[in-house]
């Protein structure tokens, strides 16, 4: 997956925002002010920065403007207008104000990736690969027939993998909000996902949540 | 107010102005006809008499008086030369005599009056006005009566030029007065409209406007009285601002403060609910969801303390400073161990009226900052010392200082030097406001002297 770069000088947030994002697959970097941030960035490279706007020695925004061309997330506990269209105009590719959900965290830090990343989008694991691109799934090299609505399923559960998801959040997210749907849908879908895929050691069914691609 | 004094004032003076005109016509009038009159009398008299030496002497020659009127009347004429006079004589009710035929006079004018009276009247004819004295001649010639007519008419003319002089004069000079007073009172009302708009722009927001202040009068000091209420409102509105800007900087960062926290506790709490799957793994976030929950409390018991301590009255006593630098150095010496800080106490007077669980807090606060702004191996001093016969305590490290910018700020609530609010030292953030707290419920002052690079001393002097 992606290199993330997690600029925040809260020890406990940092630590949060690290251990979600590499549930996820994503690779992670920790530093805790401005100084650091710059010196990392200088030594290798990375596809995403989530950058807290007050940091000791040098603040998000003069960072933001010594790292022009790395994507860049702000993370701010402050939520006032200004701030934001600061943020944005100086070229941000998102905003988000504490507190948030880590769930909108990974979505905007997908949102940002597929907007930025260039190299082709795959999954692997055990058997199966993914296509995002042309939204093909194989099973051992296989072809595998999917309607849109699992191959939905399978994009939401595989961006989210070891995230437990509430069957609602599952509706909202592959289905849109507008789905007036039972939550009984998703229980299909999932049956079939894992019937075509061999997947019923993956997709687990978490006690009265929902369920959770392991990986 | 302006327009109303204005016409009372010109309304008065017209009144007065035109009356005193008016009483002069009058009494010109009167004078005029009175002399008129005094002079036709005589005359009339004049005639009267010397008409009757001339009957007299008529009669005693035998001659009929009635073919001899027009030579008696001879020497008269030259009353008539400037055609102002005119005579005529009755006999009976018969015009015997006139100089002028054009008069006629109705009968009633004849009436006789008897007893040598004689009438002065003013008449009116053919637009001219005449002064008429009718009187019968004495006996034995009473049978006659003598008219003299006296023509007025150009002194009444003349009157009337002069009267209507005065009023012209008298309507040239009001409006004279009316467009002065306009400019006085345009001149007086001027402070009071200046102040009017002034204190409209005041009222709109501009405090900053002062009234012009110029001589030494009621006006003057009247603008000066009113600048320095300007002076006081503008201070007092800044006042309430700075309150206001402190407060709201207050509710910001305690928002933040708490915000930060609940941030961590929240994800926390999800990470456990949606990707936890090894005890080690929720270990670690209960952890942190336990210490994120202890900063919240933490920052509730201060401000707690803080109102608290704001609210009630505390109660003091002698306090040996023995039994108070003990205690502090009872909490602190483990930590001063840990981090390799020596904390030197001395103290030069033996009591100190306080609240010893208060000032125990004060001072360990203020060691605690101390600490943290020292590198391991640096030394705090702690000096109880009389100066300028106030006691004064403070406490001095050799650590990182601070610049004067911060200095202003410390006392505030949740004020990190470091911008970034970092909390790595540890604290609510509200260490200092409560110590400035204490000081204040103790009657102390707190200040803080430093530099960069040298360390920092906080002072308590004793004021009471």
């Amino acid at each position: 997956m992606a290199t993330i770069l997690i600029v925040e000088d809260e020890v406990s947030i940092n630590e949060l925002i690290k251990r979600n994002l590499q549930s996820v697959g994503h690779t992670c970097i920790s530093v805790f002010d401005g100084r650091a941030a710059i010196h990392e960035l200088a030594q290798q490279e990375v596809d995403l920065v989530l950058l807290d706007i007050m940091l000791p020695e040098i603040d998000g925004y003069e960072v933001f403007q010594q790292i022009q061309g790395i994507p860049t997330i702000f993370l701010t506990a402050r939520s006032n207008l200004s701030d934001k269209v600061k943020g944005l105009t100086l070229g941000a590719d998102d905003y988000l104000v504490k507190p948030f959900e880590m769930l909108e965290l990974l979505a905007r830090v997908d949102a940002v990736l597929r907007r930025t990343k260039k190299e082709s989008n795959n999954f692997k694991l055990d058997g199966i690969k993914i296509d995002f691109e042309s939204r093909q799934v194989f099973l051992n090299e296989h072809p595998v027939e999917c309607t849109p609505k699992e191959f939905d399923l399978l994009e939401v559960l595989v961006n989210n993998r070891n995230i437990a998801l509430s069957r609602d959040r599952l509706l909202e997210l592959a289905w849109g909000y507008d789905y007036v749907g039972d939550t009984r849908t998703v229980d299909v879908h999932i049956q079939k996902l894992r019937k075509k895929l061999d997947m019923e050691s993956r997709i687990k069914t978490v006690y009265k949540m929902g369920y959770r691609l392991e990986v | 107010m302006k327009y109303r004094t204005f016409l009372t004032t010109l309304i008065l003076f017209l009144l007065s102005f035109n009356l005193g005109i008016a009483i002069i016509c009058v009494t010109t009038f009167k004078d005029m006809v009175h002399r008129a009159e005094e002079k036709s009398l005589d005359e009339h008299y004049f005639i009267t008499s010397a008409l009757l030496k001339d009957f007299h002497a008529v009669e005693s020659r035998g001659i009929d008086i009635g073919n001899s009127l027009a030579s008696l009347f001879q020497p008269y004429s030259y009353l008539s030369g400037d055609k102002k006079v005119k005579l005529a004589l009755y006999k009976g009710d018969q015009l015997v005599y006139s100089n002028r035929q054009e008069i006629i006079l109705p009968g009633s004018f004849l009436e006789p009056l008897g007893g040598g009276n004689r009438l002065v009247s003013i008449k009116k004819l053919d637009d001219r006005t005449y002064i008429m004295v009718s009187g019968q001649l004495p006996a034995p010639y009473d049978f006659y009566t003598m008219v003299y007519l006296y023509d007025t008419t150009d002194a009444i003319t003349a009157w009337k030029q002069m009267k209507n002089m005065l009023f012209f004069a008298g309507f040239i000079l009001s409006s004279l007065l009316a467009l002065g007073l306009l400019l006085l009172l345009n001149r007086i009302f001027k402070p009071l409209s200046q102040i009017s708009q002034i204190s409209r722009n005041i009222a709109a927001g501009a405090y900053e406007t002062r009234l012009p202040v110029s001589g030494h009068d009621e006006l003057s000091e009247m603008a000066q009285s009113f600048n320095h209420m300007a002076e006081e409102i503008q201070r007092q509105i800044q006042q309430l601002a700075t309150a206001a800007e402190q407060k709201q900087q207050f509710v910001d960062n305690l928002a933040h403060e708490l915000r930060t926290p609940l941030t961590a506790i929240y994800g926390y709490a999800e990470y456990i609910q949606k990707i936890v799957r090894t005890e080690e793994d929720k270990l670690f976030a209960t952890n942190y969801i336990m210490s994120e929950s202890r900063r919240l409390q933490n920052i509730a018991y201060h401000l707690l303390d803080l109102a608290t301590l704001r609210e009630n009255k505390i109660e003091r006593s002698s306090i040996r400073m023995g039994e108070l630098v003990d205690g502090i150095e009872q909490s602190l010496s483990m930590k001063a161990a840990e981090q390799n800080i020596r904390i030197i106490y001395e103290y030069r007077f033996d009591t100190l009226f306080c609240n010893a669980d208060l000032m125990h807090i004060l001072l360990v606060n203020l060691i605690d900052n101390a600490m943290k702004a020292c590198s391991p191996g640096g030394i705090i001093k702690l000096v109880a010392d009389l100066e300028d016969g106030h006691k004064v305590i403070s406490v001095q490290d050799n650590g990182k200082g601070m610049t004067e910018e911060h200095l202003i700020h410390i006392t505030e609530a949740f004020y990190r030097v470091d911008s970034s609010r970092s909390r790595s030292g540890g604290g609510a953030g509200l260490g200092l406001t409560l110590c400035k707290q204490i000081a204040v419920n103790h009657e102390a002052e707190l200040s803080f002297l430093s530099e960069p690079g040298r360390g920092t001393t906080a002072k308590l002097t004793f004021t009471s």
